[in-house]
């Protein structure tokens, strides 16, 4: 199974996927040409704020099998055998709303489309075209910190694995290799203190107003 | 919105009780304010927040992965995480050096025009500190009139910012032992314009690649804001103003009045301001508010151009940095004046909601649909009074239903100019050594900086303020900080009654309250004029004292120069937000660590005010140690 995988700590939320994937699903796949186009692309992944000025950038998992898929009324959503992926036919659908609510990331949206009548559902096509030209997709192009990784899951997987039995046993050797710069553990250490100290979401017993308020709580957790 | 959705979003948001319901009214309202915004703005950039960014040239933009191990590591220019990190922190600095600096300017050109008798409205109103300010820079007073000896100063002013002289005459107020380190570490100040106009070259690609060198200068342009620009500033305006004596006043958004026609100062510079300030009391402007229903004028200051108001005149003040669209909210304000500097861009939307006119005065600072009349000395009075009648005939379409006035105004105490504070001690500051050298009073730190939304408003400077003063620790505040302080009731004498027991007799004896308010962010220049005067008295620099600043909830580019004076002049500084530096570790260990070998201070971060204050603590009592008091 080749899909993105996503390193949490890795991501600063400078949402350079976002602005990639835009532009790769305008028709000029161009920065500055993809503003005067109509509709504008929107991007089909989304880094979202989590506790303590941490982020999480959200797209379509490619799920097997998909609900999406499974729910669809019309089957216009459909597995690409040849890059295993989840694809969405947008002539065949109906903006229904099926697959949004099913979809377990909340990764689908609804756009107007060029020469269609009607909304459809859009989300990560996992840049199919990319991947048929033996490329990655654009939004792992373009993160710098990589954050996103594209690749075989158990390969990437095992090379997790590798580094945490060598950073346990260095650990327990008294030899103890950081994965985290310094600077970069002491910004978050100040990070999760501001989230506390005002309006920001923090981890620390604090009521989320925000959370409540966009109904974004628990119940997408327990999925 | 659900009611108690608002009501928790409110609690997050400030500790402010009088901004409370008017922030309650934006989110019912749709209003957008700053907390939205920052809201809409999530996520920030991390790039951006570690300083790793470098936007500066078309080679760009570059930015260095900060998990070492996989991404870019250097910009296209082969910059590498300190340089760029370096690079973004000198510009940050020196704009706010460049913001201070240039409001001296426009005070000290004032002053020319004054005596040139070219100025409408203006005089000079401080001889006193005319002639403290001649005889300290050299220039003759016996037998001459005012206006020369004036003009001689605003010219000699003037020529700081560009002198070839390779110095700046007010930085030789430091004591010796501080202007040495200085020299040894050679970041002298030459000239005002110079050190800014260096960095701004120093930041061009190819100009070094060394990061401590960029630093260093960085505190150098410091240093010309500190003891050249932002004193300037202050010096001049007391002279054409009046230096600030204790006096009382009122503060927070229930400053506004229902049954009179408002007007809020807004902005930095007190020049156009002072003239409104007498405009009001025109007997003609008077009149004509009652003729229009009004029971009279009322003038409320918000920001520093409020701070130099209450200070002065005691003038009422509004609020802080995050109460300027609230001001607006309570449909009350008939028109706002700006001049510049932390003048929010959406200042006009929020007053669009409302009756409210806009009015923007500075050439430099022109903001779409606001009313612009241009100030200039020249006709400064004319302008004012042109103002006032807008305000007053825009009263007139005010609508009762919209407004919402929210709270009683709390008392407080302003005007603690280096000058008063002597004067409150008996002509000279010997009280003050003693009750530091026998204890009583541990030390004292300058709280300054602004407010920034990502801090609940106000929480970070008044419980730090209120957790230095338990420990004996003297708070003395300009800026955002001091209104803080005044709208939580520390600026008063009473409030006294919240200090450590030495802090506390001290207070009682002489009537003050533990926190004093030295003035606008410009009169920073005041708390390096008492740190001299205190250093001097005990023949030691100002790094030898147990002093410390804090700016807790700061946000501003000013604030970053502030910081680094306050640091550069010997007076160890924590910061409740981090600065864009944490993407390089060798910055950050620079300026927490080893600038102490250079200027015998560093920074600190730390955004809880109670860990602030242990850190403040534990670096005042070191120094007591180092006296041997």
């Amino acid at each position: 199974m080749k899909n993105v995988f996503i390193d949490l700590e890795k991501c600063i939320g400078c949402r350079h996927c976002e602005v990639a994937c835009a532009i790769e699903h305008s028709s000029g796949k161009e920065l500055f040409s993809m503003y005067f186009e109509v509709p504008r692309p929107q991007p089909r992944i989304s880094v979202k704020l989590g506790v303590d000025l941490m982020t999480f950038p959200n797209k379509c998992q490619h799920c097997d099998p998909a609900p999406c898929m499974e729910v669809c009324p019309v089957n216009a959503i459909f597995r690409d055998v040849k890059t295993d992926t989840v694809q969405v036919q947008e002539e065949r659908c109906i903006s229904c709303g099926m697959c949004a609510m099913v979809c377990p990331y909340g990764a689908i949206q609804y756009q107007v489309r060029p020469n269609l009548p009607n909304e459809v559902a859009y989300k990560c096509d996992s840049c199919i075209s990319r991947l048929e030209n033996g490329k990655e997709p654009a939004c792992v192009e373009a993160c710098v910190t990589n954050a996103l990784v594209f690749g075989e899951y158990n390969e990437i997987i095992a090379e997790k694995q590798r580094g945490i039995s060598l950073n346990l046993t260095r650990e327990i050797q008294g030899y103890k290799e950081e994965e985290m710069p310094e600077n970069i553990k002491a910004f978050r250490a100040l990070q999760r203190k501001v989230a506390q100290l005002g309006p920001l979401p923090s981890s620390q017993n604090k009521i989320n107003v925000n959370e409540k308020i966009k109904g974004a709580s628990k119940r997408w957790i327990s999925h | 919105m659900d009611k108690s959705l608002i009501k928790l979003k409110v609690e997050e948001r400030t500790i402010d009780e009088s901004a409370k319901p008017l922030l309650e009214r934006t989110l019912e309202e749709g209003i957008e304010t700053a907390w939205d915004r920052l809201e809409k703005q999530q996520p920030q950039c991390g790039f951006g927040q570690l300083g790793l960014c470098c936007n500066r040239c078309s080679m760009g933009p570059c930015r260095i992965d900060p998990f070492e191990k996989d991404g870019p590591k250097r910009g296209v220019c082969g910059a590498d995480a300190d340089l760029i990190v370096a690079r973004n922190l000198l510009d940050d600095l020196v704009t706010g050096a460049a913001a201070h600096s240039d409001h001296g300017r426009e005070v000290v050109e004032t002053l020319l025009m004054t005596a040139e008798g070219k100025s409408q409205g203006y005089e000079i109103l401080d001889k006193e500190k005319l002639y403290t300010v001649a005889k300290e820079i050299g220039i003759t007073t016996e037998g001459r009139n005012d206006t020369d000896i004036a003009k001689d100063i605003a010219l000699s002013f003037l020529e700081e910012y560009g002198t070839i002289k390779n110095s700046i005459d007010l930085s030789k107020r430091a004591p010796e032992p501080t202007q040495d380190k200085w020299a040894k570490a050679g970041i002298l100040p030459r000239s005002v314009d110079r050190e800014i106009v260096e960095a701004m070259h120093r930041i061009h690609m190819g100009v070094g690649a060394d990061y401590a060198n960029i630093l260093l200068h960085g505190l150098r342009a410091s240093l010309s804001d500190g003891w050249g620009g932002s004193m300037m500033a202050t010096e001049v305006s007391d002279i054409l103003f009046g230096t600030p004596e204790i006096k009382e006043s009122w503060v927070n958004l229930g400053t506004l009045k229902e049954d009179m026609v408002n007007i809020v100062l807004h902005g930095h510079n007190p020049v156009l301001s002072e003239m409104v300030v007498k405009a009001v009391k025109e007997q003609e402007m008077v009149d004509l508010a009652k003729q229009k229903g009004a029971k009279g004028i009322n003038l409320v200051g918000m920001c520093c151009t409020g701070n130099e108001l209450l200070m002065r005149r005691g003038i009422p003040i509004a609020g802080n940095l995050l109460n300027q669209e609230l001001a607006l909210a309570t449909g009350a304000v008939d028109v706002m004046i700006i001049d510049y500097q932390c003048i929010f861009p959406s200042i006009t939307q929020v007053a669009s909601c409302f009756h409210t006119k806009i009015v923007s005065t500075s050439e430099k600072s022109k903001v779409p649909g606001a009313v612009h009349m241009e100030f200039h000395p020249e006709t400064a009075y004319d302008t004012a009074k042109n103002i006032v009648k807008l305000a007053i005939e825009t009263y007139e379409q005010r609508n009762p239903d919209r407004v919402k006035i929210p709270a009683k105004p709390v008392k407080m105490m302003a005007g603690f100019s280096v000058e008063a504070i002597k004067k409150a001690l008996g002509g000279t500051f010997q009280p003050l050594i003693d009750a530091i050298a026998n204890g009583s009073i541990k030390g004292a730190v300058g709280m300054v900086g602004c407010n920034n939304p990502k801090i609940k408003q106000d929480y970070g400077h008044v419980t730090l303020g209120k957790e230095l003063i338990k420990r004996n620790i003297l708070v003395v505040e300009t800026g955002c900080a001091a209104i803080a302080s005044g709208k939580a009731g520390l600026l008063l004498p009473e409030a006294a009654d919240l200090a450590g027991d030495g802090l506390k007799s001290v207070c009682h004896a002489l009537g003050i309250p533990p926190v004093l308010h030295m003035g606008s962010c410009v009169d920073c220049s005041r708390i390096l004029v008492l740190a001299a005067e205190l250093a001097k008295a005990l023949n030691v620099g100002i790094d030898q004292l147990p002093l410390a600043g804090a700016a807790p909830e700061w946000y501003s580019q000013k604030a970053v120069s502030i910081a680094s004076y306050f640091v550069a002049s010997g007076v160890y500084t924590v910061l409740g937000l981090p600065p864009k530096i944490f993407g390089s570790k060798n910055v950050i260990d620079l300026l927490t660590s080893g600038l102490n070998d250079v200027v015998g201070a560093t920074y600190a971060v730390e955004p809880g005010p109670v860990a602030a204050a242990d850190l403040i603590e534990k670096h005042i009592d070191s120094k007591r140690k180092d006296l041997g008091i």
